[in-house]
């Protein structure tokens, strides 16, 4: 019966672990990058959930159609916030970056609810269920799962083949030395933060199919901090190892649950919650470069 | 003799401006709960600084040893209410209680993080932040996420009329010297080889270790002697003031923001500083509540993005830069 229910868990956390793997490696690639942590990284999650919404709600657009759009928006939003603000960062220290880009977070907390106020909202996309014998998965989170895993390969391929995709990949090992190559570095700094801030967003639209009734201005918070998680499980700087982070943190995230659910007189969910934040600190401490690759 | 002194000179408008909120509070009916306002902001600033400003580290899970703090007086006055005769001793045993535990979790964190630098570090102090409240949530450490509610106990130990001038007015009062005694502290340390020392790691690390500075020590240091200062603020702003705690509340990240923008906004590094920030910061927040309610951090997030790219010295690095030279460089630092 237990074994059953860990197995059904650990399905659920390994669909969900693909979400957070795709949401986390617009993180990376903005660390990777230029070295600066998007602390603001929840509210454009929430940003995406909220174009999921608008798009359902007033044109009745299915949510797979909405990922293309948000991705798009996301991109904008990303080019906007470099011009403006980060670019003049750069070289900063890290203090400034980390508050400028909480604040940018902030900002797009407020004006969402300004425009949306702040009550929880959801929507309904009616799909069906199927039955994988020890749980039952709506098919609408079978959708997400695939989403993601079909925009973790077009990066993948798009940082193997493309020009701006090796260039981006030559920045992050030393911008110097891409720079004296003949690299475009500020551009390849704009581009990456504007594709990760898309990718940030575009996993918003997929994490609404998680959450049914859960949109909100403030949602994004918790998931700033499990990004944090999966993104050192990766080795903080590589997108693709942010991808098996996110799977790893859906299995620890719902096994544990079941696990620490058997045990009398505690708080199964912030148990989970203090778990990861265990791991976070071992992984720091003993293998920065992330469970991956080797150091 | 004179020029040992003169080295603390720039404590006199720290002092002065303290004095002249105090004066404010306690003389002009209804100004006491915003100058109470204002002290805790200019304490959290002048505690924070003393590892941010000093060494130019970035802790995002500051907010913890305020939690601890807030938790040690609690547990002190709920465990001790019941024995008579201790009175206002009870008072002093939370504050113990608090510093020892504010200190023993810094002591925890910094052997941890502080091996840690960079973005590394900031993380690293998020995630303690935040696995230290669900600790205490997931295994109903101190009533998990019930907390604690110690009206009753205060009344109890202290007699009702004690227990609310306690939270309405002595509350402000520590920490208005709380806060004091936080700038003695930095100005000490800017003053002596520990400054230095923190000055070097702030600037190069690297080149600090190798001139032969123990950065370990230093650093660990700053971490303690700001953490103990905020487990006292938590203790008396937020314990006596508001006899209760809650793991959300006392754990929630924004005040540490609110700590990071108080200084920065007056200048990191600087002793007068957090005193100029906490005072903007606070006045315009409370200016904001009452004209635009609701809106304060649609308007303040914006102007931090535009204080960080335009003026990141803050206000006392602006007017250090224009006051040297002058008669006034003694007083400002």
């Amino acid at each position: 019966m237990i074994f059953e229910q860990l197995a059904g868990n650990l399905i659920q956390g390994l669909v969900l672990g693909a979400i957070y793997g795709m949401a986390t490696m617009g993180l990376s690639l903005i660390f990777g990058v230029l070295k600066v942590v998007n602390v603001g990284h929840g509210a454009f999650i929430m940003v995406g959930a909220f174009i999921t919404l608008w798009l359902f709600t007033t044109f009745g657009i299915n949510p797979i159609f909405a990922i293309p759009f948000a991705f798009i928006v996301g991109m904008c939003l990303g080019f906007f916030f470099y011009y403006s603000t980060m670019k003049r960062l750069i070289k900063a220290p890290e203090l400034s970056t980390l508050l400028a880009t909480f604040a940018i977070g902030v900002l797009l907390e407020e004006i969402v609810k300004l425009i949306f106020g702040s009550e929880f909202r959801g929507y309904n996309w009616v799909v069906g269920k199927i039955s994988l014998g020890v749980t039952v998965m709506p098919m609408a989170k079978i959708y997400a799962c695939i989403g993601s895993i079909l925009i973790a390969v077009l990066l993948y391929l798009w940082f193997k083949k493309t020009r701006a995709g090796t260039a981006m990949r030559s920045v992050v090992e030393d911008d110097e030395g891409a720079r004296v190559c003949g690299v475009n570095v500020g551009w390849i700094y704009a581009l990456s933060f504007a594709i990760g801030i898309g990718l940030v967003v575009a996993s918003g639209v997929l994490l609404t199919m998680f959450i049914p009734v859960g949109i909100n201005p403030y949602m994004g918070g918790g998931y700033t901090l499990k990004a944090f998680v999966i993104a050192v499980l990766g080795g903080l700087a590589s997108p693709y190892g942010a991808f098996f982070g996110g799977l790893v943190f859906g299995l620890i995230e719902n096994g544990s649950y079941t696990l620490f659910a058997l045990l009398p007189g505690v708080e199964p969910f912030a148990l989970t919650r203090f778990l990861s934040f265990v791991i976070l600190l071992l992984i720091l401490l003993i293998r920065p470069t992330g469970l991956l690759r080797a150091k | 003799m004179k020029k040992h002194i003169a080295k603390y000179y720039p404590l006199v408008p720290v002092f002065a401006a303290y004095l002249v909120m105090f004066f404010i509070g306690k003389n002009m009916s209804g100004m006491w709960q915003l100058m109470g306002m204002l002290a805790f902001y200019c304490a959290l600033g002048q505690a924070f600084n003393i590892f941010l400003g000093m060494t130019g580290y970035v802790d995002f899970g500051y907010v913890a040893f305020l939690g601890v703090g807030t938790y040690g007086m609690a547990i002190g006055i709920t465990r001790f209410a019941s024995f008579e005769g201790l009175g206002i001793g009870i008072i002093a045993i939370g504050f113990l209680l608090a510093l020892a535990m504010a200190t023993l979790l810094s002591l925890a964190v910094g052997a941890v993080a502080l091996r840690l630098r960079g973005a590394y570090f900031a993380i690293a102090t998020i995630g303690v932040n935040e696995g230290f409240r669900y600790l205490i949530e997931g295994a109903r450490i101190w009533n998990g996420s019930e907390g604690i509610i110690f009206m009753a106990d205060m009344n109890q130990a202290f007699g009702r009329e004690m227990a609310s001038a306690l939270s309405t007015f002595w509350a402000d009062v520590m920490v208005f010297i709380i806060a004091a005694l936080a700038a003695v502290v930095t100005i000490y340390y800017m003053r002596s080889k520990i400054g230095y020392a923190l000055t070097a790691i702030r600037e190069d690390e690297d080149a600090a270790k190798v001139m032969g500075i123990n950065v370990t020590k230093y650093k660990i240091i700053a971490f303690i002697t700001s953490a103990s200062f905020a487990g006292l603020i938590g203790a008396s702003s937020w314990a006596i003031k508001t006899p209760y705690v809650f793991p959300p509340e006392v754990f929630e990240i924004h005040y540490t923001i609110e700590a990071i923008i108080i200084v920065l906004l007056g200048g990191a590094g600087t002793l007068l500083g957090p005193v100029v920030g906490g005072l903007i910061y606070g006045l315009s927040k409370y200016w904001l509540a009452v004209i635009l309610p609701g809106f304060q951090l649609l308007i303040f997030a914006p102007l931090i993005i535009i204080i960080i790219v335009a003026f990141p010295e803050g206000v006392i690095g602006l007017v250090k830069a224009r006051v040297k030279g002058t008669k006034y460089k003694i007083i400002i630092e």
